[in-house]
């Protein structure tokens, strides 16, 4: 594991956060009901240690929603659920607003919508804090094998630095576990460490 | 004419577009909109430009999508408002007669900065028309829900088939052992049936199967119990959350309602008219078995109820429970 301090890993853990505060208040403005996001954990591993095991996702079909931030440094961020978690999330926040006729296969776009809202929060978080602006490209959803998920998030030599974020989302009342997957380059990385210390130098 | 020597007109190209598009400033007011948007909105873009969002169209636009414009130009990030959970954020109407009814085209939006030399990032606002794809979409699902109804249908009785049955009858048997809840299964075979096709003919056969199928379906009165064609001249149905004694009481419903069809039947071992025998299997809680054993249970019990003189139920629990009449003090 790609070793951070502890107040380092603190600082980013707050931010992303306070990320995830801002996408809950985003749902449950779409939900019309409360919404509860958290990342109770953070933690760096290098590109070839990322597994399965790592990610913590039972079912072997995963659905992906992906962003490429780029500024500063470049972050591709996906945000991971289970295929039957997808579903289920989507069926709740679709829930009263619209009939099972209408659902038809609207889940992608649903989706879609959903990794947006989280990533979006998440890294403009980070970007506040870390004073800094960042691009993003339109979200794009996908859903594949877990090892051909795994596969094409560590089939990129140039970025050797995996972030994984385990994320809990409770939409009316229901709990999905999740996570975020940030990939960094190592020029990224140690732009985005530097980043850090000088967000705590400041405070 | 060559690419270099091209110039393309944008604002007349941008008004030949079939999707709306909306240019705001960094401040959120009004720049451009296409002629795709005063047709939907009804609203001429000289009488809008200056002006944001919340002023051109006051009261119409809900919150999420509100935010998400203010988000859009803090943050600078692209966002997506799916059809799915937003329908319809903008007051936009493809014929003014939609309008008194607040009939709005189904929209997918999308919002993305555009970046400008140095100055401030502008925000465009992409309104996509999705109802003919929306209705494309229904007509699929409604294609291909019947394609997987007939797949599950027996194509004579319109109960469910076997394929469906087994597959409904493991999960349920799952699901039961999982929350400790009681799953009875019931057999019903139709006495001497094969005489009855001898006697009258394949295609009354038929009829007196479809009849069947319909008179067990009318006893099985709650949404979970699925009645299927097990083989020929066989149905089976689960019943989740029945015990052994409602399972029972449906079976000897069932045989009554056949009874009581009182169809003729000459060459019948039973009596004048046509009968069934039904076997009824119950899942102890306090036991496992799997859907096999309890298919067999079922068997055993319909074999027996055969043996005993048909017209009649029978009974097995899971864990090898002695077989008995049902209701033994009724008849």
């Amino acid at each position: 594991m790609i070793a951070l301090t502890d107040l380092q890993t603190d600082a980013l853990a707050e931010v992303f956060n306070v990320g995830a505060g801002q996408a809950a208040a985003s749902l449950s403005e779409i939900v019309g009901d409360e919404v509860l996001l958290s990342v109770p954990r953070i933690a760096f591993y290098p590109r070839n240690a990322l597994n399965a095991n790592v990610l913590a996702l039972q079912g072997d079909r995963i659905g992906a929603v992906r962003q490429d931030f780029s500024g500063p440094f470049s972050i591709n961020a996906s945000l991971l659920f289970t295929e039957d978690k997808a579903l289920e999330i989507v069926r709740e926040m679709i829930g009263s607003q619209v009939s099972v006729d209408d659902l038809v296969d609207f889940e992608h776009e649903a989706m879609c919508e959903l990794g947006n809202i989280i990533l979006n929060a998440c890294m403009s978080a980070v970007a506040n804090m870390l004073d800094i602006e960042l691009d993003s490209t339109l979200p794009e959803y996908s859903v594949d094998h877990m090892d051909t998920v795994i596969n094409e998030l560590t089939g990129d030599l140039g970025q050797p630095v995996v972030l994984v974020l385990h994320i809990d989302l409770t939409i009316e009342k229901r709990e999905t576990d999740g996570c975020l997957v940030f990939l960094l380059s190592s020029a990224s990385f140690h732009e985005l460490i530097a980043a850090i210390d000088r967000f705590l130098g400041r405070i | 004419m060559t690419p270099t020597s091209l110039t393309v007109n944008w604002p007349v190209l941008a008004d030949a577009l079939s999707v709306g598009l909306i240019l705001l400033d960094s401040k959120g007011r009004l720049l451009h909109w296409n002629a795709w948007i005063s047709r939907h909105s009804g609203i001429a873009l000289d009488q809008a430009q200056g002006l944001d969002l919340e002023q051109i169209f006051p009261q119409d636009l809900p919150l999420p999508f509100r935010h998400a414009v203010r988000n859009a130009l803090q943050r600078r990030m692209p966002i997506v408002l799916s059809n799915v959970l937003h329908r319809s954020p903008l007051p936009l109407f493809s014929r003014h007669e939609h309008r008194a009814g607040n009939l709005r085209i189904p929209q997918s939006v999308t919002i993305t900065p555009v970046p400008q030399p140095n100055a401030p990032h502008l925000c465009l606002i992409q309104v996509t028309d999705i109802s003919v794809l929306a209705k494309r979409e229904r007509v699929l699902q409604t294609r291909t829900d019947k394609l997987s109804r007939e797949a599950l249908v027996d194509g004579l009785t319109g109960v469910y088939n076997r394929k469906y049955f087994d597959q409904k009858l493991r999960l349920e048997l799952e699901r039961a052992q999982r929350g400790q809840a009681p799953l009875s299964l019931i057999m019903l075979d139709v006495d001497s049936f094969k005489a009855y096709n001898d006697t009258y003919g394949h295609p009354a056969g038929d009829r007196v199967l479809i009849t069947i199928a319909d008179a067990a379906r009318e006893q099985l009165n709650r949404s979970t119990d699925v009645l299927a064609r097990y083989g020929g001249e066989e149905f089976a149905a689960v019943l989740p959350a029945s015990d052994k004694l409602g399972a029972q009481v449906m079976a000897e419903k069932i045989r009554r309602a056949v009874e009581a069809l009182a169809i003729p039947h000459t060459a019948s071992t039973v009596g004048p008219h046509v009968t069934v025998s039904l076997g009824v299997a119950c899942h102890d809680t306090r036991q496992h078995c799997t859907a096999v054993e309890l298919l067999e249970l079922a068997d055993r019990a319909l074999y027996d109820a055969k043996r005993n003189g048909r017209n009649q139920v029978r009974w097995v629990l899971s864990g090898a429970a002695p077989l008995d009449t049902f209701p033994s003090t009724l008849r």
